[in-house]
């Protein structure tokens, strides 16, 4: 199945839509039920030991991390992300042990494949993002493509799609917050030194 | 994890311990034996499992029966009195309401509530009453002739006895 | 030839109850059904309404995928859990484990189908695993504790894609997704044919996979006695003799000491016929963890694993003379057989369906060809009409085609093309001989019913109206009573296709009767105990019928392909008869008369001339018990069994006509009346006909307008469940009116022809003819099934019916 959409951000530059969307530690608090996502090594992913050494707290993102330190931890090309989402579908709430790889990451484009799987369900898919400078702000034009397996794909789109809309929903409401708090947030030259990074 | 609970079934009490998650009809079928009420779909879709729970027709497959402690809970197997069939079992019968008898008890019950709202119905008002009620065998035609036929009976009976019919509640 | 008719509206048939009814007057009665109180009481008892002492719970894990190989299976997590009994797998086993395809053709590519998967997915029902736990909660935890390693591969689900050569192989070894090729008729002839014909009209029709949707999910109790090696299955089964044979070899268990029993089965409608991997599975857990395990499937689970019916994608042609005479009929069949041959599956788009091409029609020249096809869904085997609805579709579309094509009334041309009465038996060029049938006579009931002729007026003004109502005709033709031992072992069958049935007096007068049939809501009891109070003489109430246990009764083949009364009912009769024969050598013997003066009516013999010396068969039964008095050469008791096996098929046939009005808006489609009109022969209790042409009608509709499985690119069925899948409610089924005439068969004693499937079989194509007839204003020629608003709005709007 195929989703896509485009989301409005006002008030703010490309570059920091481009360093909130790179920051790992953003993503992971914006994706309901994502309990951890950090950078991984080819080969298998041992997700139960990756649990155990998850941090109990995240560091500071946008606007109290520095910009510098969310480049150092930025996506990058080629990288490896593991990431344990606990998603609910209907009666069911699978924890998917999901992984992505960015595949291309160019300022202002994006493009990830990943797979996740859980005991009874997994999903396959591949997903891209290109920001757009509008007049007064930026909209971030997404799209995804997924297949489904396994129990989750027998409830079918009437319950697959209310679940994907909710996620992405609740995904970019919260990019979009943290984006705003750094756009009013201008007391330590935030915006400048976050311009300055490209 | 499993919790004491006591369930009131047709009148009598029953103690068990079940799990939070444990469906009405898990209970109902598993743990106390009324297996009348059947397990169809388990989305709340087909009322195989349709009972009433305080005087409503209730599907158990999608009710906790954590949740049903304290209501009074009727199954088919107490619709008929005294080993007299319900007016509704008796047109069932005589239209040939049923075949292979896996909806019955549902489509029972989900009628005999109906009709307690809605003594007098036409054709039309008892298939959208009983649409929450999927019958594979009989395409339904029947049904509703028992259903009409049903409610001719207990109309008649609720004239005879100056009251309203309780239907074996 | 008798005819008899009977006419209802809505209210249909009255029922009488069995007690005011004379025994002489009991067959052919619309009496109660007696199996009625205990279902309508909650006293009826399903499969999963037994519980057996000490019995643990067993579920099944199936795959996420509908083709994959399997790289690993780690049940470790499962089996540490808390009240789990057992976990296993394939390398566990050490039983055949294949399950059996019991029909063969000559071309047929037989596969293996291991009841649990090994290194390959081919359908996301295939078993993986089974838990065995204390409570059927826990089993289901378990399930979702096994790990499964799969490597997921391209998946094909359409049967014209799995032709394709770049199409992924569900079959590796095969090397190809046919499964066989098959043709019936003569392709020099029928080329012949379309050459000298004046015009010749093509289709391109597709009869959607569909799911059965009995309403009790299918189920398994089994119970092992290690002492003395005796299994005992309680399951859903339509022929629970076929089922102990099959499972026999497939658990490596003796069939003398396997016991199968059918308790109440509700519902089926081909889907309990097949030997799914899933009691043996339970027989397995049963035996290894050496007390009683059950298990009863989600409906998700029977939607992945029930098999499926129709499937098929064809193409047709008609060739048509001018003043509307067929010459002959090519089809060409592309048939989904799903990921693995089920039990008869081969028989079902072969003979089941190229044999009955030539519908109702005097058809010189047929020549049809199938392949069947192997893809990633499930298993495609019989479902109510299997084979027959699909080619009733066939010959029905394209026989209004062809009428719209040469400007003639569709009732005329197909009227124009019927055999006369007096041309029965009627041998057709695809290897069928028609027992007997006139049927002029259902379509001009029909008609008259729905006032045909005024209708063409009404349906012109309306027009006018921008209104759009539309007839639609469907005069279908099925053979049924499955049938003939030999002619289907010539047919590739790898079983007879008899019936057996015991008739036997108690002492006290009351009679025991069992059939090898297995009734799960046709109401088998009342009808066979009509049947044999009719032939005894004896009070109906003194009759018990017992069925679907294979230790009731010596063998059966159970109950499918409308068959239990012309083939079951029928062994019934020659047994009562042969014990009438008995007892009247008793009779006579006690009467101090010579046999052949003996005459026997109503229960009574009595000596020819002498009606005063007479003596009641139930008095009879108890001298033959007591033996004090009966003729030398005769041995005690009194029974009779009779493995009845008929010399033909059975061929009900009728008119049904669909009258709708559609709204080219919406795409909304409105009954404005339903008629069918059946010939289906005597029948034994037209109450309990009209009941299965009431339910055969609203699965046929159900497939016309609702229903169809669907799946996704990757062979995920998306319509998983009954929220996904429509099941047709009451609201979507319209009053109908049904009316029969009767052509007795010839082929069996009680003249019966069989009426479970007639509904099916006739119903799509007089809906989608009646849609398609409503909206000829717009240039609708065709729709594809179902006929959901959106595909009618496009169609009405010049999208095509394709979605």
């Amino acid at each position: 199945m195929e989703f896509d959409g485009t989301v409005s951000i006002e008030g703010v530059t490309m570059d920091e839509v481009w360093l909130a969307l790179s920051d790992p530690v953003m993503i992971k608090q914006a994706l309901p039920g994502c309990q951890f996502l950090v950078e991984v090594e080819e080969g298998d992913v041992d997700f139960d030991a990756l649990a155990a050494s998850a941090p109990d707290e995240d560091p500071p993102t946008l606007p109290e991390a520095s910009p510098e330190d969310i480049a150092e931890r930025a996506f990058v090309e080629g990288g490896r992300y593991a990431a344990l989402m606990e998603i609910s579908v209907g009666s069911v709430s699978p924890s998917f042990e999901t992984v992505v790889t960015i595949e291309e990451r160019e300022f202002p484009h994006m493009y990830a494949g990943g797979e996740g799987s859980a005991s009874n369900s997994s999903f396959e898919m591949s997903s891209w993002m290109d920001l757009v400078e509008t007049e007064d702000g930026v909209d971030v034009e997404w799209g995804a493509e997924a297949d489904v397996f396994g129990r989750v794909a027998q409830m079918g789109q009437r319950v697959i799609n209310p679940v994907a809309n909710r996620v992405v929903g609740r995904f970019f409401d919260s990019v979009e917050s943290q984006i705003s708090d750094v756009s009013t947030d201008d007391s330590s030259g935030l915006r400048d030194r976050v311009s300055g990074l490209f | 994890m499993e919790r004491d609970i006591t369930l009131t079934v047709n009148g009598t009490e029953h103690e068990l311990s079940v799990e939070p998650r444990t469906l009405l009809i898990h209970a109902l079928r598993d743990e106390m034996g009324y297996t009348g009420p059947n397990v169809g779909c388990e989305s709340s879709t087909c009322g195989t499992c349709t009972v009433h729970v305080d005087g409503k027709a209730v599907k158990a497959c999608t009710e906790l029966a954590v949740r049903a402690e304290g209501s009074e809970i009727t199954t088919i197997e107490a619709l008929n009195e005294d080993g007299e069939l319900h007016p509704l079992q008796e047109s069932f019968q005589e239209e040939h309401g049923l075949q292979c008898g896996y909806c019955t008890p549902g489509m029972v019950m989900t009628a005999a509530e109906f009709l307690e709202e809605e003594p007098d119905p036409d054709r039309e008002e008892i298939r959208e009453a009983l649409e929450g009620n999927l019958c594979r065998c009989t395409g339904y035609q029947n049904i509703v002739n028992a259903v009409e036929t049903g409610a001719e009976k207990m109309r008649t009976e609720t004239a005879a006895d100056g009251g309203t019919v309780e239907g074996g509640d | 030839m008798a005819t008899e008719e009977r006419r209802s509206g809505p209210d249909g048939v009255e029922t009488v109850d069995a007690d005011d009814v004379d025994a002489a007057d009991i067959l052919g009665s619309a009496i109660e059904r007696r199996e009625d109180p205990s279902l309508l009481t909650g006293d009826a008892e399903y499969t999963d309404d037994i519980q057996l002492p000490d019995s643990a719970h067993a579920a099944i894990l199936r795959s996420q995928y509908a083709h994959a190989r399997i790289e690993g299976i780690d049940t470790s997590e499962a089996e540490a859990m808390d009240d789990v009994v057992d976990v296993f797998t394939a390398e566990d086993i050490d039983v055949p484990g294949n399950l059996p395809t019991a029909w063969d053709l000559d071309t047929l590519r037989t596969v293996d189908h291991p009841v649990l998967a090994e290194d390959r997915i081919r359908y996301q029902g295939d078993a993986l695993a089974v838990v065995v736990a204390e409570e059927r909660y826990q089993a289901h935890d378990a399930v979702d504790r096994i790990d499964v390693d799969y490597d997921r591969l391209e998946a094909v689900t359409d049967p014209e894609t799995a032709l394709d050569d770049d199409a992924p192989v569900v079959h590796e070894e095969e090397g190809t997704n046919t499964a066989f090729d098959w043709e019936i008729g003569d392709a020099d002839e029928t080329d012949a044919a379309f050459a000298e014909a004046d015009h010749a009209v093509g289709i391109d029709v597709t009869n959607q996979l569909l799911i059965p949707n009995a309403m009790e999910p299918r189920a398994a109790i089994a119970d092992y006695d290690d002492s003395d090696d005796e299994l005992t299955l309680h399951m859903t089964t339509q022929n629970p003799h076929v089922h102990r044979l099959l499972l026999s070899g497939v658990i490596d268990h003796p069939e003398h000491k396997l016991r199968v029993r059918a308790p109440d089965v509700g519902g089926g409608f081909g889907s309990k016929i097949h030997h799914y991997a899933d009691e043996a599975l339970v027989a397995l857990a049963a035996k290894r963890a050496e007390r009683p395990v059950k298990w009863q499937a989600t409906r998700t689970e029977t939607y992945l694993t029930d098999a499926q019916g129709r499937g098929h994608e064809t193409h047709a042609e008609l060739a048509v003379d001018d003043d509307g005479t067929i010459r002959g009929l090519r089809v060409d069949t592309a048939a989904n057989m799903g990921a693995y041959l089920s039990t008869f599956a081969p028989a079902v788009p072969t003979y089941l369906y190229g044999t009955l091409l030539s519908g109702q029609y005097d058809i010189p020249a047929i020549h049809c060809e199938v392949s069947g096809v192997f893809t990633n869904v499930p298993p495609v085997d019989a479902y109510r009409g299997a084979g027959r609805p699909e080619a009733s579709f066939v010959v029905e579309r394209i026989v209004k085609e062809a009428a719209d094509a040469i400007g003639m009334d569709p009732t005329e041309l197909r009227r124009h093309n019927f055999p006369d009465p007096d041309e029965f038996p009627h041998a057709t060029p695809v290897a069928m001989e028609y027992d007997s049938g006139d049927y002029d006579k259902t379509l001009d009931r029909a008609l008259d019913l729905v006032d045909y002729d005024e209708f063409r007026e009404r349906q012109e003004r309306a027009r006018e109206e921008g209104r759009y109502i539309g007839v639609g005709l469907s005069c279908y033709i099925e053979a049924c009573g499955l049938a003939p031992s030999e002619l289907v072992g010539e047919l590739g069958a790898g079983a007879g296709l008899w019936e057996s049935g015991l008739v036997r007096f108690t002492p006290s007068g009351t009679v025991k009767a069992a059939v090898g049939t297995s009734g799960h809501g046709q109401g088998h009891d009342t009808t066979y105990a009509q049947v044999v109070a009719n032939e005894l003489g004896v009070d109906y109430d003194d009759v018990d019928v017992d069925e679907g246990d294979t230790d009731a009764l010596p063998q059966g083949m159970g109950t499918y392909g409308s068959r239990s009364a012309a083939v079951g009912g029928s062994a019934l009769v020659q047994s009562a008869r042969k014990v009438v024969d008995k007892a009247r050598k008793i009779a006579a013997h006690q009467l101090e008369a010579d046999p052949i003066d003996v005459e026997f009516e109503d229960g009574e013999f009595y000596v020819a001339g002498a009606p005063d010396r007479s003596m009641g068969v139930q008095d009879v039964a108890l001298e033959a018990y007591l033996a004090h008095d009966i003729p030398d050469d005769i041995e005690p008791g009194l029974e009779a069994t009779t493995f009845f096996d008929p010399d033909n098929f059975v061929f009900p046939f009728g008119t049904h006509v669909a009258v709708v009005e559609v709204d080219p808006d919406t795409g909304e489609i409105e009954f404005e009346d339903y008629v069918a009109v059946d010939d289906v022969g005597n029948q034994i209790n037209p109450k309990i006909v009209e009941g299965q042409i009431h339910g055969g009608v609203a699965q046929g509709v159900g497939q016309a307008l609702y229903e169809g499985a669907e799946y996704d690119e990757n062979g995920q069925l998306v319509t998983g469940s009954m929220q996904d899948y429509t099941v047709p409610k009451a609201e979507h089924i319209p009053d109908m009116e049904t009316d029969s005439t009767t052509t007795p068969s010839p082929v069996n004693p009680l003249g019966v022809k069989g009426v479970g499937e007639a509904g099916t079989i006739a119903a799509p194509q007089a809906v989608v003819n009646a849609v398609v007839d409503a909206l000829e204003p717009f240039g609708v020629e065709d729709i594809d099934m179902p006929l959901t608003n959106e595909r009618v709005w496009r169609a009405a709007h010049g999208n095509g019916g394709d979605s």
